[in-house]
């Protein structure tokens, strides 16, 4: 295995659809495309997060890329192998490279077992570690994910969010994967345990060399803890940079909008920022618009964004922006509103 | 549920506190040690009470109480205590063996039905519903006069009206329970349909199952004394049903006849309903939580 | 300076648990000044809610009840008021709005048949009168198309639009005080800007005084002008906004700002690890102790937290904090 520059995961044109209503006489079927034409990549020992609002398809495009949903196109490549072909004994191996953190500290674990017999899931299915390594491997898990050692025996419900979800975390962790996708890993815990859980991962990255893929919707976190940000806005990338970049100017109007509408404990960037209000919700997913479909709420749109959609395009220091008013010059549209 | 370093809490499995939870309910505990009693009585009762209940050991009609008598006799003279003492087996017997057939049925067809979606959803409720719709005492008559009142035959035909509630709940619970994280998760280590189907989603389903099964055996029980009355039984064994049913013209005369075992499914029923109702307060999570 | 609008003094609520009756929240004391916009913070569980309920006369009955304090709303005690005289405040002059907008409407009748019933059953308003108000109510809350909209149902909306009808129903009957409990908590960042922008527009236009319930540090710097820190059923600390922010006394009020990843107005490179605020919020059955109740996650703790209630003291110009070692910590 190399340890240069390549990446642990690549996913090219990635789409991902519902069926929502089919008509059997006509043979006529109403998808909802819930991802569509998405591609990124992750390198080793980095964190991309995926952004976006409840709707843009960042939850599906990370099941998907773990073939946990299925993709109707596109190609997934995880390690070099190509998760979309392999069977049985080969997804297995590649299972274990894979983990989950999900976001609902009370429904991801089962409540019909005990901690320790919820982090060994993945083991019993997953390895054929004697028992006595796995009860060591579930030993040093509870150590490391901050949970004492006579709480194994213990039932979900004796615990409390942040604890469930240091159970999660631990369960995530058996394997020994490459890649942990964290699926909105703090948003049902409170603000306090927050912090407890953020710092634990990022203890957990650098002691174990993981790489993340973050869903979020709280761009503060996502600041906090990610090298590369991906912007999904109803099942497509519509800015992807490295952190710095998209914070500190952003490019696509949707990007400056959410960016602007976060509520921020600093007066100066309070003073300093004004607020971009899009108006309206997004268009119905069933029957997405022909053109961009950021352009019914944008506050710059153009005729050209309700006739052609935008293409995921490079501007400058591989800042990749979906927005037929950015040009390789990377000037915001919204500057004169800024 | 919060718990300071401190103290070492123990583990408590979520059954046990479902349990402290049914102790707590007095009515259900009562009825409980009753149906416990009746079940104690239609196993051992036949040993310890010897008489059989088609001889004909005294007068007809003779009134309760009467020459060591305690229920009195029937119209051909038979003791009633024994008639409700064998009786009992039977009547426990048809209830317990036709709510397994219910679970089973039921559990299969939800099960599939909720986990795979899709067509096989479609066409497993499709027949649910056709079976739902069908006069369930009908059906279960003409069942019997076709294939023979014996006790399996009338177990199954009980069975086979009264399992479609259970499929409901258990496709409902799957509904609920295959979206939840934890399956997802057991999805992401690799767990194969069958381990997920009946491993993790069925175990987290049991609860307002276990409730309709406790209930199904008081319901079959009384569709069995339906059937008997009607006179659609196996003549060679008795049940509550069947005495009921063979007294029914004699009700005005001698209504003990008819009281007597009437008050047995009376009361077995009612307890089996009470057991049922505490085992919903207990296993239903939301109420454990005050 | 004027009266205040609403004097809530010495209040203590108490709650029935299995552990028997807890104080959900202990002596607490506030006053909220016509037209002032404060906020609750706390993390879940410290009571925030309970005292909005608790002003509000909806405390769950035989199980919540007022055990002893006022709540004075211009000049009548509301802890003694009858039921009948509160369902009459409750709407009329004050009015409450609600985290989830998906449950608080009801399904079965449009939003305008909703938003018209309130004002005739608090106004006496007439069927055509109410309608005209109605439409009136749903322009001022920013839905396009009020006219058409107005016969529509709950479920042809998105999130966002129900938590604005649930806003033109409380400001419906033009209420004194609006209590607003996490409106934004379901909703998307760019639809809470959509809603916080327009509750600060109707504060300016019609003067409501606003109780903003939060656990968000920036919603409170967005939306209010004072805000009080409450943890474990009390008051930790209460001041101006920024003030508090940029100096906060009580170690849990500086544990709450500095454990959130902030977005500052320019990003560095550099990130740092985020302070934490370890443990949980203690039980309810701990609530009532003679001791300070964040004692058990704070860094600075010392003997006397663990012995003696805190007293609330005067910090600079306008703070007030609830803890023993205010002047040593800072």
């Amino acid at each position: 295995m190399s340890l240069t520059n390549t990446a642990l995961l690549k996913v090219e044109n990635l789409g991902v659809r519902f069926l929502m209503k089919s008509n059997m006489l006509l043979g006529k079927k109403t998808y909802l495309y819930a991802v569509d034409d998405v591609s990124f990549e992750i390198q080793r020992g980095e964190t991309l997060a995926i952004v976006g609002e409840s709707g843009s398809g960042k939850t599906t495009a990370a099941l998907a890329a773990a073939r946990l949903v299925k993709a109707y196109t596109g190609k997934i490549t995880l390690d070099n192998t190509d998760m979309l072909q392999i069977q049985k004994e080969k997804l297995r191996q590649a299972r274990t490279k894979v983990q989950f953190i999900f976001q609902d500290p009370y429904s991801s674990l089962n409540p019909r077992l005990r901690a320790e017999e919820i982090v060994k899931e993945p083991l019993n299915s997953l390895t054929n570690f004697s028992s006595q390594k796995k009860q060591t491997l579930v030993n040093d898990l509870f150590a490391a994910v901050g949970l004492r050692p006579e709480q194994q025996r213990l039932f979900p419900h004796q615990f409390s969010g942040g604890q469930r979800q240091r159970i999660g975390i631990a369960r995530a962790l058996a394997t020994q994967p490459e890649l942990i996708i964290c699926d909105e890993p703090v948003s049902a815990l409170d603000v306090a345990v927050q912090a407890q859980i953020l710092n634990l991962l990022r203890e957990l990255q650098s002691k174990f060399e993981l790489t993340y893929l973050f869903i979020s919707h709280d761009l503060g976190v996502v600041q906090h803890m990610c090298d590369q940000i991906a912007v999904m806005y109803m099942g497509k990338i519509v800015e992807y940079a490295d952190r710095l970049s998209l914070f500190n100017s952003p490019l696509h109007p949707y990007t400056s909008a959410l960016l602007s509408a976060i509520p921020s404990v600093d007066q100066k960037r309070r003073e300093n920022t004004k607020r971009i209000l899009i108006p309206g919700d997004p268009p119905d997913p069933i029957n997405p618009p022909k053109g961009c479909r950021f352009a019914n709420r944008c506050p710059v749109a153009k005729d050209i964004c309700f006739q052609k959609e935008p293409k995921l395009q490079n501007t400058k220091d591989n800042h990749r922006v979906a927005c037929h008013l950015v040009d390789e010059t990377a000037v915001s549209p919204l500057k004169h509103l800024l | 549920m919060n718990n300071t370093d401190k103290n070492i809490v123990k583990a408590r499995h979520p059954f046990t506190e479902a349990f402290e939870m049914f102790s707590k309910n007095i009515a259900a505990v009562i009825a409980l040690i009753v149906l416990f009693l009746i079940i104690l009585i239609a196993i051992f009762g036949p040993t310890l009470y010897p008489v059989d209940p088609f001889d004909m050991v005294w007068m007809p009609f003779s009134p309760p109480g009467e020459e060591g008598f305690i229920f009195g006799t029937d119209y051909l003279g038979r003791d009633l205590v024994a008639m409700i003492v064998h009786g009992a087996r039977v009547s426990i017997i048809i209830g317990l063996s036709a709510a397994f057939v219910t679970v089973f049925i039921g559990v299969s067809v939800g099960a599939m039905a909720g986990f795979y979606r899709g067509w096989v959803e479609e066409v497993l409720m499709r027949i649910t519903e056709f079976f739902q719709v069908l006069p369930t005492l009908l059906f279960a008559m003409v069942i019997v006069a076709l294939f023979g009142a014996s006790l399996t035959m009338i177990t199954i035909a009980i069975g086979a009206v009264s399992w479609t509630a259970v499929a409901r709940i258990t496709r409902a619970e799957f509904l609920r329970i295959r979206e939840l994280e934890y399956v997802t998760a057991s999805r992401a280590s690799g767990a194969n349909n069958f381990i997920l189907m009946f491993g993790i989603i069925l175990p987290n389903a049991l609860p307002p199952i276990i409730v309709q099964a406790a209930l199904m055996v008081g319901s079959a029980i009384l569709f069995e004394a339906g059937l008997s009355f009607l006179g659609l039984t196996d003549p060679n064994v008795v049940s509550w049903g069947q005495v009921i049913g063979s007294n029914r013209s004699y009700l005005l005369d001698a209504s003990f006849t008819v009281t007597i075992p009437g008050a047995a499914i009376f009361i077995t029923v009612l307890c089996i309903s009470l057991v049922g109702d505490g085992l919903n307060d207990a296993l239903n999570p939301k109420l454990r939580q005050r | 300076m004027t009266d205040p609008l609403l004097s809530v003094k010495n209040l203590r609520i108490e709650l029935n648990t299995r552990d028997g009756v807890a104080p959900v929240i202990d002596d607490f004391s506030f006053d909220l000044f016509p037209g002032e916009a404060i906020s609750f913070v706390g993390e879940s569980g410290c009571g925030k809610s309970m005292t909005a309920l608790g002003i509000m006369g909806l405390l769950p009955e035989g199980v919540g009840k007022i055990a002893s304090g006022s709540i004075n709303f211009a000049g009548e005690d509301l802890s003694s008021a009858e039921q009948k005289r509160m369902r009459n405040i409750r709407g009329n002059e004050i009015s409450m709005i609600f985290q989830e907008p998906m449950t608080s409407l009801n399904p079965v009748y449009t939003i305008g048949e909703q938003i018209a019933e309130v004002l005739r059953a608090h106004q006496g308003l007439s069927k055509q009168a109410s309608w005209t108000k109605a439409i009136e109510l749903l322009d001022a809350v920013r839905i396009p198309n009020p006219q058409a909209r107005i016969s529509d149902y709950p479920f042809q909306m998105s999130g966002g639009q129900r938590q604005r009808v649930m806003i033109a129903i409380a400001l419906a009957c033009e209420p004194k005080i609006l209590i607003a409990d996490e409106p934004t908590t379901a909703l998307d960042v760019t639809v809470q800007a959509q809603i916080f922008d327009l509750l600060n527009d109707l504060r300016k236009q019609t003067g409501t005084a606003i109780i903003l319930i939060t656990h968000d540090m920036g919603a409170v710097a967005e939306m209010a002008e004072r805000m009080i820190v409450m943890y474990a059923g009390r008051k930790v600390e209460e001041g101006p906004v920024q003030q508090v922010i940029d100096n906060a006394g009580h170690p849990y009020t500086q544990g709450l700002i500095s454990c959130v990843p902030h977005i500052l107005e320019k990003l560095t490179a550099k990130r740092q690890m985020l302070q934490e605020v370890p443990g949980i919020v203690p039980s309810l059955r701990d609530f009532g102790k003679d001791q300070c109740l964040f004692a058990s996650r704070c860094q600075y703790v010392s003997e006397k937290c663990n012995n003696t209630r805190p007293t609330e003291n005067k910090f600079s110009s306008s703070q007030t904090v609830a803890c023993w070692l205010t002047e040593s910590i800072q």
